[in-house]
C-alpha cells in the first residue's frame, strides 16, 4: 500500500533534496543576464553566481561550448547519482525507469554511428552519461538486430522492451528509427503501467506528463514519416498507447497522410490544438519548441504536489532543459549570432 | 559598557581615489576592517564591471593554485603554514606572481604527462609480466590434466595438447589480456552469448593492486585467455576485448619463448622503474619548492580578488582620473581611516592626498558593537533575535549579568553547576589550542563558541545551588541548621542515642509554636536554604512556595527594568512625548499592578511567622478582589494585613484603570494636534520655515519635528540627530504639508496599547517558569540519587563494592547526559524566550542592519 503519511520515511529526505535542486533552477533574471553576454568567459562569470558556482573554475584553457556541456551534464549527473544511491525501494526502481530513456537513446545513437563506421571511441563520448550501461561499448558486434539483443541487450533492463523488434533483417537508417520508436514505445507503456502499479499522487502527475509525452511521440512520428516508405500499419504500431490520444485519436493519426490532417486530429485535443496553431505573434516558433515548452509547464507543476516520486522525473527533465538552454545561449554566444539567443525556453519566473 | 549599550555612531562617507592609488588604499582599508562599502552600481552585471578582467586573472590564478594544491595533497608533502600575513601585492607584482605559477603550473603538467605515459608503460609492462606468469600456471595446469586423466577430453585437452606444442588437426587460437575485475563476470557472459559456447576462458586474479596512470588510483584486474578457433570468432573476441576496454597482450604459444620474453620484460621494467623514479624524484622537488609558497599566494591572491571586488564597487569619475566610493564607517575611526589612507597614497607613491568626505544621507546607518571575546557570544543572542536599531538600547549589555542568572535560577544545583563551570573553563583557558578543532565539528562549534555564556551559567548555578542548598539533590550543613529534634527527647541522652532513637521513629514533627519542644531555635539559616528541609515531608510544598514567590518578584523587577531601559531610549531620541504618553503609563500600569504584589510578597515574608500564619493573606485571592473592589468584612479575628489597605488597593486601581486610554489616546492626540497646527502654520507663513510653528512644546526639537513628519518611524528621528552637523534640516524630510496617516497611528498605538497591557499579565505568568523548571531540575536530580545511586550506597560488602560500581557509572552517565546537557539545554533556552519575548519586548525593536566591514581577515575566513 502506499500511504502518503508514510512517504517521507523513505523518501522525505530525497525529495527535500529534489525541491532543493530545482530551487537552483535559473530565473528568469538569470536568462536575461545570459544573454547579455559578450563572451563564453562572461557566459562563465555569471553561472559562477548561480547555482553552478564554480562548476567551470577548475578548466584550463580557453572554454569551449562541448567543455561547458560536458560539465553540465556531469553536474546532473552527480546530483542525479547522489540522489539515485540513497533511493530504495520503489524510488530506485523509479529512478532507474528515468534512466532507461537515455539508454535507448544511446542504443540508438551507438548504432546509426556502426552503420556509418564511425569509431566506437567518438561514439561513446558522444552518449548521454545518464544512460550508461555496462555492455554498451560491445555494441559494435552487432549486424543485426537478433544478435543486438543476443549479445548486448538481453542483459540490461532494455531486453523486455526489444522483443517486438526482433527479426534477422541487417541494420539500416530505418531500422534503426524503427528499433528507437519501438523501444520508446514499450518503455513508456511499461514506466506508465509502473507508475499506476505505485499509485497515488505519483501516479496521478506521472500520468499526466508520460501521457504528453507518449502524444507528442506520436504526433512527431506521424509528421517525420511523410514522404518516408515507412507503411500506415508499421507506423500504427509505433504510436505509444498510453497517451491522451489512445485509442481514437492514435486510430486517426494512423490514417493521416499530411500535416493537415495531424491539425485535425489535434484540434480534438484542447492542449494540443494551441501547438498547431499558429499564434498570430509573427514569433514563428517550431511545434517542436512548443511542445518543449508545454512539458517544461507540465513538469513545473508537478512540484505543486507533494510525497510523490513525480519531482525526480521533472526535476530531471527540467535539467535537462535548462542545460540545452544554456548550451543555446553558449552557441549563440560564441558564434555571435545573436538573433535567435532568445529562442531558449525559460523554465522558471 | 558605553560602546555596547549603544551602537557605534556611524557615518557615510564619500571617498575620491585617485585611479593609481586607489589599489592601495583599498589594500589598507582591508587590512584595518572598519569599512563597509556600498555598492554603487547594483544594477550592473558581474562582467560589466570594470575590473573584471583582473578578476578573471585571479579566477585563473586560484585555478592553478588549487591544481598545485591537489597535486601536493596527493603526494602528501605537508603545506608550509608559518602563520604570516602577507600584504596585498601590488598590481605589477601580479604580473610576477601570474608568470611564477604558470610557469609551476607547465612544468608540473609537462612532469606528469612524462610521468603519466612513463607509467602507462610500466603498468603494460606489469601487467604484460602477470598475464605470463599466470598463463604459464594455465598451460600447465592443462599438462598436468592430461597426464592425470586418460579420459579428460574437449577443449581442455585440446588446450593442452596445444600447449604442448603438439599441432593437432584442430588449430586453436589464444588472446591473453587483462581486465577490471568488476567487469570479467560480464565480459564472461557476453563472450559465451556472442560465440555461442566455442569460447574457452581462463581467468586468474592478479592479485597485487595495479595503479591507473590516469588517475593515479589504485586498481584491481584479472588476467584472462580465451582459446578459441578460427578467424570469425577472433574477430568477434577481439571486438569484444575493446568493448570492455580488455587490453590485450601478446601470449606467445611456446613454453620457451614465453621465458625468453619474461626475461626481457623484467629487464625493461628495471630500466623503466629507474627512470621513473627520477621522474618522481623531480615532480617532489618541484611540489616541495610550491607547497612553501602555496598558503602565501592563497592568501595574496584572495586579497588582490578581493581588492578588486571592491574597486568594481566604485563608481568612476567622468575624466577616469579618480574613483568614487561611498563607505560606512565608524565616527570614531575616522582617524585610522585618514591614517591608512595616507599610507596607501603613499605606497602607491601619489602625490594628491584621497579625499574623505562626511556625507548626510537619510538611510539608516548600520548597527556596529565593539564586541570581545566575553561579549560576542552574549551580542550574537541579542543578534539572533534581530540585528539593533541603530544607535537603540542594546539588551546584551544586562543579558550578560541577567541572562546567566535567570538560568541560573531554573538550573540551581551547586554539582552540576560546579561541572559546567569547570567543563567551560576548559574550554576558555584552552582556547587557543581548542580553536581549529571548532571548524570541523557544528556541534562542538556551538558549545565551544558559547565558552564564556556557559562558563557565567556555570558560575551562577553554584550560586544559586547553594541558595538552593542543593549539590545533586543533596543538601549541606555547613552552619548547623535551625531546627532541632533534641527537645523532643530526653534532655540526658547523648546525642548518638538519640540518633539510634530517631532512626527508629517514622515520622518526628517540628512545631515552631510548640515552647516546650524547641524545635526552632530561632536562629536562622545564615545563608540558603536550611538542611533540615531536605528531609522534611513538607519539602516540595515549601520550596515551592519561596519558588514560585522569587519568580514573580524577579520577573517584575526584570520587566520594569526593562521599561525603564525604554526611557533611556525616548530619552536619547529627546522624544518627550513618547515619555508622557507611553511610558509613564506603562510604569503605572506595570507598578500599580505587579509591583503591588511585589511588595506585598516582600511583605508577607517579614511580617508573618510560624506564630501568626493562619492569619496570612492569600496573595492571589487578594489581589483579584482587589479589581472587583470586594473586602470581605469576615476576617476570623485576624487584624487585616496592614491599616489603610482597602484605601490604598481602591487608589491603585483607579490609577491604573486610566492608564490604558492614556496609553492609547494621549500620543497620537498630540500628533494630530501638531499636524492640524503645522498645517495652519505652514498655509500662513508660506511654508519657508515651519520650523517656529513645531516648538509649541519645550522639549520638542528637531528630532521630534522629523518624527512627525515620518509618522512614528524612528530611524529618521535618529539620524538627523547623529549626524546633526550634515544634515539640514529645512531640507531634510518633507515636513511642508506632508500628510500622515493620522488613522494609521491610532491604530499602531492601540496595538501596542492591548499588547503592552495583555502582555504585563501574561509575562508576569510566564515568569513562573523559572519556579517550574527550577522544581523539574531538582525532582529529576533527586529521581536519579533516589533511584540509581542510592540502591549502590545501601549495599553493604564487597556486593556493594561492585553495585556501587555499577550506579555510579550509571548515575554519572545520566546526571552528564539528562541533567547536565539535557536539562541545561531546556534552562537555556527558557532563559532565551525570558530575555527574547518577555524582556525585550518591553523596549527593543531590532529593525536594524549589521555593520560589515571590507576585511581581509573576514575574505580569508570565507576562504
Amino acid at each position: 500500500m502506499f500511504s502518503e503519511s508514510m512517504f517521507s520515511v523513505d523518501a522525505g529526505y530525497l525529495e527535500g533534496l529534489a525541491r532543493g535542486f530545482k530551487g537552483g533552477i535559473l530565473k528568469k533574471t538569470d536568462y536575461y543576464n545570459l544573454t547579455q553576454c559578450e563572451t563564453l568567459e562572461d557566459l562563465k562569470l555569471h553561472l559562477q553566481s548561480t547555482d553552478y558556482g564554480h562548476f567551470l573554475a577548475n578548466e584550463a584553457g580557453p572554454l569551449t561550448v562541448s567543455v561547458i556541456e560536458e560539465r553540465l551534464k556531469e553536474k546532473l549527473i552527480i546530483e542525479f547519482n547522489h540522489l539515485r544511491t540513497q533511493a530504495t525501494g520503489y524510488l530506485a526502481e523509479f529512478m532507474d525507469y528515468i534512466t532507461y530513456s537515455y539508454m535507448i537513446d544511446n542504443v540508438v545513437l551507438l548504432l546509426s554511428g556502426i552503420l556509418h563506421d564511425r569509431p566506437i571511441k567518438e561514439m561513446l563520448a558522444k552518449c548521454h552519461p545518464m544512460g550508461t550501461f555496462e555492455q554498451m561499448e560491445a555494441i559494435h558486434i552487432a549486424t543485426t538486430t537478433r544478435e543486438l539483443y543476443d549479445a548486448v541487450l538481453v542483459d540490461t533492463p532494455l531486453a523486455p522492451y526489444f522483443a517486438d523488434c526482433i527479426n534477422e533483417e541487417d541494420l539500416n537508417e530505418m531500422n534503426i528509427e524503427i528499433i528507437r520508436n519501438t523501444l520508446y514505445k514499450a518503455y513508456l507503456e511499461d514506466f506508465s503501467a509502473f507508475c499506476q502499479q505505485i499509485g497515488g499522487t505519483t501516479a496521478e502527475v506521472m500520468q499526466e506528463v508520460l501521457a504528453f509525452e507518449a502524444d507528442r511521440r506520436a504526433f512527431m512520428i506521424t509528421i517525420n514519416s511523410f514522404g518516408t516508405e515507412l507503411l500506415k500499419e508499421d507506423r500504427k504500431k509505433l504510436y505509444p498507447a498510453c497517451g491522451r490520444l489512445y485509442p481514437g485519436g492514435l486510430e486517426m493519426l494512423a490514417q493521416a497522410e499530411e500535416v493537415e490532417q495531424v491539425k485535425l486530429v489535434a484540434d480534438y485535443f484542447a492542449e494540443y490544438r494551441v501547438m498547431f496553431e499558429d499564434d498570430g505573434t509573427g514569433m514563428d516558433k517550431t511545434l517542436e519548441d512548443k511542445f518543449f515548452e508545454h512539458e517544461v509547464r507540465l513538469n513545473v507543476r508537478a512540484f505543486m504536489q507533494q510525497f510523490h516520486y513525480g519531482v525526480f522525473y521533472s526535476l530531471v527533465k527540467l535539467k535537462e532543459q535548462e542545460i540545452r538552454n544554456i548550451i543555446w545561449i553558449a552557441e549563440c554566444v560564441s558564434q555571435r549570432h545573436r538573433a535567435k539567443i532568445e529562442a531558449y525556453i525559460p523554465i522558471l519566473e | 559598557m558605553g560602546d555596547l549599550f549603544r551602537s557605534q555612531e556611524m557615518t557615510l562617507c564619500q571617498l575620491f581615489l585617485q585611479a593609481e592609488a586607489a589599489y592601495a588604499c583599498v589594500s589598507e582599508l582591508g587590512e584595518l576592517g572598519l569599512v563597509q562599502f556600498r555598492d554603487l552600481k547594483p544594477d550592473t552585471n558581474a562582467f560589466q564591471r570594470k575590473f573584471v578582467n583582473e578578476i578573471r586573472r585571479c579566477d585563473e590564478m586560484e585555478r592553478k593554485l588549487r591544481y598545485l594544491e591537489k597535486e601536493i595533497r596527493k603526494d602528501g608533502i605537508p603545506i608550509l603554514d608559518t602563520g604570516d600575513n602577507p600584504e596585498a601585492p601590488n598590481p605589477r607584482e601580479m604580473v610576477d606572481l601570474e608568470a611564477t605559477l604558470e610557469k609551476l603550473e607547465n612544468e608540473l603538467r609537462e612532469v606528469n604527462a612524462y610521468a603519466e605515459s612513463l607509467k602507462k608503460n610500466f603498468l603494460e609492462l606489469t601487467e604484460l609480466k602477470h598475464i605470463l606468469r599466470k598463463t604459464q600456471t594455465f598451460f600447465e595446469e592443462a599438462l598436468h590434466d592430461q597426464h592425470m586423466t586418460e579420459e579428460a577430453v574437449g577443449l581442455m585437452t585440446e588446450e593442452g595438447m596445444m600447449a604442448g606444442g603438439q599441432a593437432a588437426g584442430l588449430r586453436l587460437q589464444s588472446v591473453a589480456g587483462v581486465i577490471l575485475r568488476e567487469r570479467l563476470p560480464a565480459f564472461e557472459r557476453m563472450l559465451w552469448r556472442v560465440c555461442r559456447g566455442n569460447v574457452f576462458l581462463k581467468q586468474a586474479e592478479i592479485d597485487t593492486a595495479l595503479e591507473d596512470p590516469a588517475t593515479g588510483d589504485k586498481v584491481l584486474k584479472s588476467v584472462f585467455i580465451i582459446f578459441f578457433q578460427g578467424e570469425q570468432l577472433k574477430t568477434r573476441v577481439k571486438k569484444i576485448c575493446e568493448g570492455f576496454r580488455a587490453t590485450l597482450y601478446p601470449c606467445p604459444d611456446s613454453q620457451a619463448e614465453r621465458r625468453e620474453m619474461a626475461i626481457s620484460v623484467m629487464t625493461r621494467i628495471e630500466d623503466l622503474n629507474t627512470v621513473l623514479n627520477t621522474t618522481v624524484d623531480h615532480r617532489m622537488r618541484v611540489l616541495m619548492a610550491a607547497a612553501k609558497n602555496l598558503r602565501l599566494w592563497f592568501i595574496k591572491v584572495g586579497k588582490i580578488k578581493a581588492i578588486y571586488h571592491t574597486l568594481n564597487m566604485f563608481n568612476v569619475e567622468a575624466t577616469n582620473k579618480c574613483l568614487i566610493a561611498e563607505a560606512w564607517c565608524a565616527v570614531d575611526d575616522l582617524d585610522k581611516i585618514h591614517l591608512a589612507l595616507r599610507r596607501g597614497t603613499e605606497r602607491a607613491g601619489s602625490s594628491i592626498p584621497p579625499i574623505l568626505n562626511r556625507m548626510s544621507t537619510r538611510e539608516m546607518p548600520p548597527t556596529y558593537f565593539r564586541v570581545n571575546k566575553l561579549t560576542s557570544g552574549f551580542q550574537s543572542i541579542i543578534d539572533a533575535y534581530g540585528v539593533a536599531s541603530y544607535r537603540e538600547a542594546n539588551p546584551s549589555p544586562f543579558a550578560i549579568v541577567t541572562f546567566p542568572f535567570l538560568f541560573a535560577v531554573m538550573y540551581g544545583d551547586f554539582g552540576h553547576g560546579t561541572l559546567m563551570f569547570l567543563a567551560a573553563l576548559w574550554m576558555v583557558l584552552r582556547e587557543k589550542q581548542l580553536a581549529p578543532t571548532a571548524k570541523l565539528s557544528e556541534i562542538w562549534a556551538t558549545f565551544f563558541n558559547g565558552r564564556y555564556i556557559i562558563l557565567m551559567m556555570g558560575a551562577f548555578s553554584i550560586y544559586t545551588g547553594l541558595i538552593y542548598n542543593d549539590c545533586f539533590s543533596r543538601s549541606v550543613n555547613i552552619f548547623g541548621s535551625g531546627w532541632s529534634v533534641r527537645g523532643q527527647f530526653n534532655q540526658s541522652l547523648t546525642p548518638d542515642q538519640i540518633r539510634t532513637q530517631v532512626r527508629g521513629i517514622e515520622s518526628l514533627q517540628l512545631n515552631p509554636n510548640d515552647a516546650q519542644a524547641k524545635a526552632w531555635r530561632a536562629n536562622p539559616y545564615p545563608f540558603g536554604l536550611d538542611p533540615v528541609w531536605q528531609v522534611s515531608g513538607n519539602k516540595i510544598t515549601f520550596t515551592n512556595s519561596i519558588k514560585m514567590k522569587t519568580s514573580v518578584v524577579l520577573g517584575v523587577i526584570h520587566m520594569l527594568f526593562g521599561v525603564f531601559v525604554s526611557l533611556t531610549n525616548h530619552l536619547h531620541r529627546r522624544d518627550m512625548l513618547s515619555v508622557v504618553g507611553e511610558f509613564v503609563p506603562q510604569v503605572l500600569f506595570l507598578l500599580g499592578m505587579f509591583g503591588y504584589l511585589v511588595i506585598l510578597i516582600l511583605y508577607k515574608w517579614a511580617v508573618y511567622s510560624g506564630r501568626n500564619s493562619n492569619c496570612a493573606p492569600n496573595l492571589l485571592i487578594g489581589l483579584i478582589n482587589m479589581f472587583l473592589f470586594r473586602y470581605d468584612k469576615a476576617t476570623n479575628g485576624c487584624p487585616p494585613i496592614y491599616t489603610g489597605y482597602q484605601g490604598l488597593q481602591t487608589f491603585l486601581v483607579l490609577l491604573i484603570i486610566p492608564c490604558a486610554p492614556w496609553m492609547l489616546l494621549v500620543k497620537p492626540l498630540i500628533l494630530r494636534r501638531r499636524q492640524q497646527m503645522l498645517a495652519r502654520g505652514g498655509a500662513m507663513m508660506g511654508q519657508q520655515h515651519p520650523q517656529p510653528q513645531m516648538q509649541p512644546d519645550a522639549g520638542v526639537d528637531g528630532g521630534d519635528q522629523t518624527e512627525l513628519g515620518m509618522g512614528q518611524q524612528q530611524d529618521g528621528g535618529n539620524n538627523i540627530h547623529d549626524g546633526d552637523k550634515a544634515v539640514d534640516m529645512g531640507a531634510g524630510y518633507g515636513d511642508h504639508g506632508e500628510e500622515v496617516d493620522i488613522g494609521e497611528v491610532f491604530v499602531h498605538q492601540a496595538i501596542h496599547t492591548i499588547e503592552y497591557c495583555l502582555s504585563c499579565i501574561s509575562n508576569t505568568a510566564s515568569y513562573l517558569r523559572l519556579w517550574a523548571l527550577s522544581l523539574a531540575h531538582a525532582q529529576l536530580s533527586e529521581v536519579l540519587w533516589g533511584m540509581v545511586l542510592a540502591i549502590g550506597l545501601k549495599r553493604e560488602g564487597f556486593g556493594g563494592c561492585l553495585a556501587l560500581f555499577v550506579a555510579f557509572s550509571f548515575w554519572a552517565l545520566l546526571t552528564v547526559v539528562v541533567l547536565l546537557l539535557m536539562e541545561g539545554l531546556s534552562a537555556f533556552l527558557h532563559a532565551l524566550r525570558l530575555h527574547w519575548v518577555e524582556f525585550m519586548n518591553k523596549f527593543y525593536k531590532g529593525e536594524g542592519y549589521k555593520f560589515e566591514p571590507f576585511s581581509f581577515a573576514r575574505a580569508e575566513l570565507e576562504m
